[in-house]
């Protein structure tokens, strides 16, 4: 009796240490099968081995399809922003004089590059993932290694090189619409002066490029996150389902982190 | 000659493979058979590299190509081509497209060369006026034909069919039993149908092999499969819902 009850307490013991580390474990693996496609991703790009005509293919899905998104998004973001400043700053000071400064300022810097990150992730990451999920489990990806197209090469460096660029272009677009917005509530509801919001006085290059590299990083990681989640897709058409979940929430998340991860060493190095 | 040794592959807490051992001869048409879930689909993509095994060792013409490498496996691939259940064309290209893809990626030839060599195979499977059409066009009978036409672009020493006549109607799955008998005519290929089909089974198969519950539980010409005593080997083969098989 006593013997099966230290069995029982050693298989309990043995369930619970399982429980605690087979998240631990998961994240493990996701993160080195991650990486294995972050490092294949970047190993197809730099030997050349994509079609340039699926990367214009994949820019047009990417970028000029998602420009009607991003511009009313960071248009209404550009107007609920200076509304809401130009408000609280009427309370304390009412100097408008560099609403428009600070304002182009953040948008270049942070803003346009992550809300359009964030976008992207939704509409464009759940996207492939359920796209590539349907191809595995269609044996569509199967069907590719057998005629010797390796998928990485044939799915993920094209959507990659596409997404890199086209995020970059559609912060740049969502500047314009908020700044343009933003300009509008300006001087609508606290007559600024267009001249006046419409100021580079606290825009830098560092500023641009520190906006640029954001983007660029979330072009990239977007679609090599959201194709892991696609090629790694079990159980039919709920499992193509969980794929297009799981790469938004995936997708978001590295926004968040490597906007985080960016800002601090902007602020170090800056 | 085709060897699968002792071939152990789990899901998960899932044993699908639990010792699986088979001979396929040169030239032989060989058809793996057994009830859905028990592993035909999965043995066969062991061969080319698509699944791994736990345990096991795979050997292709004496060559053991258990852990060859996805650029190592380009050779294997380009002599043994699979026919996938589910056709698996590939929506965003158009037939002659999906034909050519291989050959575009195994041979250095002109698009122009690609495109006649796609072509005959179309040819081949009564498929060349659909060239332009998408995928989405056309029937399942019909996208199997495309995808038959895809695995012999190379000329393969080994075709492995994934239910070749499963969906199809009767005229169409007579159609492809008899690639089968031709491709073993004319070309000595060695073919490994995975399959339900009872009536394609008996017509087409030179051996058969039944798997159930991981083993191999009968590997025998279609004479000693229907002479056979064994319950289990009896019940599948009639179709009969009671009897021993574990169904579950």
């Amino acid at each position: 009796m006593a013997l099966h009850a230290l069995n029982t307490t050693h298989r309990a013991s043995g369930n619970i240490l399982a429980s605690l580390g087979r998240p631990f474990l998961s994240a493990g693996r996701f993160l080195s099968e991650l990486g294995r496609l972050f490092r294949d991703t970047a190993v197809a790009i730099a030997r050349g081995r994509f079609s340039g005509a699926a990367v214009i293919k994949q820019a047009y899905e990417i970028g000029n399809r998602s420009v009607p998104f991003i511009a009313i998004t960071l248009g209404v973001l550009g107007l609920i922003s200076v509304y809401q400043v130009a408000t609280q700053v009427a309370q304390i000071i009412p100097d408008f004089s560099m609403i428009g400064a600070a304002f182009i300022q953040m948008m270049v810097r942070e803003f346009a590059p992550t809300i359009t990150g964030l976008m992207v992730a939704t509409r464009v990451g759940s996207g492939i993932a359920a796209e590539i999920g349907s191809m595995v489990v269609t044996e569509q990806v199967d069907a590719l290694r057998m005629c010797n197209a390796d998928p990485v090469e044939y799915l993920v460096a094209p959507r990659t090189i596409a997404s890199a660029v086209m995020v970059v272009m559609l912060t740049a677009v969502g500047v314009v619409f908020a700044t343009f917005a933003g300009m509008l509530v300006g001087k609508g509801a606290f007559g600024i002066p267009y001249n006046t919001f419409l100021s580079l006085q606290l825009t830098g290059i560092g500023d641009v490029a520190i906006g640029v590299t954001k983007a660029l990083s979330y072009g990239i990681a977007i679609p090599v996150i959201a194709s892991q989640a696609g090629l790694a897709t079990t159980g039919g058409s709920a499992g193509v389902g969980w794929a297009a979940t799981s790469a938004v929430v995936n997708t978001s998340f590295a926004v968040i982190v490597i906007d985080f991860v960016i800002s601090a060493l902007a602020f170090l190095v800056h | 000659m085709i060897r699968f040794i002792d071939i152990h592959k789990r899901f998960g807490s899932h044993v699908v493979l639990d010792g699986v051992s088979l001979d396929v001869d040169q030239g032989e048409v060989f058809y793996i058979v057994g009830m859905s879930g028990a592993g035909k689909s999965v043995l066969v993509k062991h061969l080319i590299g698509l699944i791994r095994p736990d345990k096991g060792q795979i050997l292709l013409d004496k060559w053991d190509v258990t852990w060859l490498s996805e650029a190592e496996l380009y050779s294997v691939r380009k002599s043994c081509a699979m026919v996938f259940q589910n056709s698996t064309l590939f929506d965003a290209m158009t037939v002659v497209d999906n034909v050519a893809l291989p050959i575009r990626k195994h041979l250095k030839l002109s698009a122009g060369d690609v495109r006649d060599m796609a072509l005959a195979k179309l040819d081949l499977v009564g498929m060349r006026k659909a060239a332009d059409q998408m995928p989405a066009e056309l029937g399942d009978g019909l996208k199997k034909r495309v995808a038959i036409a895809r695995a012999l672009t190379l000329d393969p020493r080994y075709v492995i069919f994934d239910e070749p006549t499963t969906g199809l109607d009767p005229l169409a799955a007579a159609q492809v039993d008899d690639l089968i008998r031709t491709l073993k005519a004319q070309a000595g290929v060695t073919s490994i149908v995975v399959s339900h089909d009872l009536r394609s089974i008996f017509s087409v198969a030179d051996r058969i092999a039944m798997l159930y519950q991981g083993k191999v539980r009968i590997d025998g010409t279609p004479d000693e499969i229907r002479a056979s005593e064994d319950p289990v080997v009896r019940q599948f083969f009639s179709g009969d819902p009671d009897g021993p098989m574990e169904t579950t």
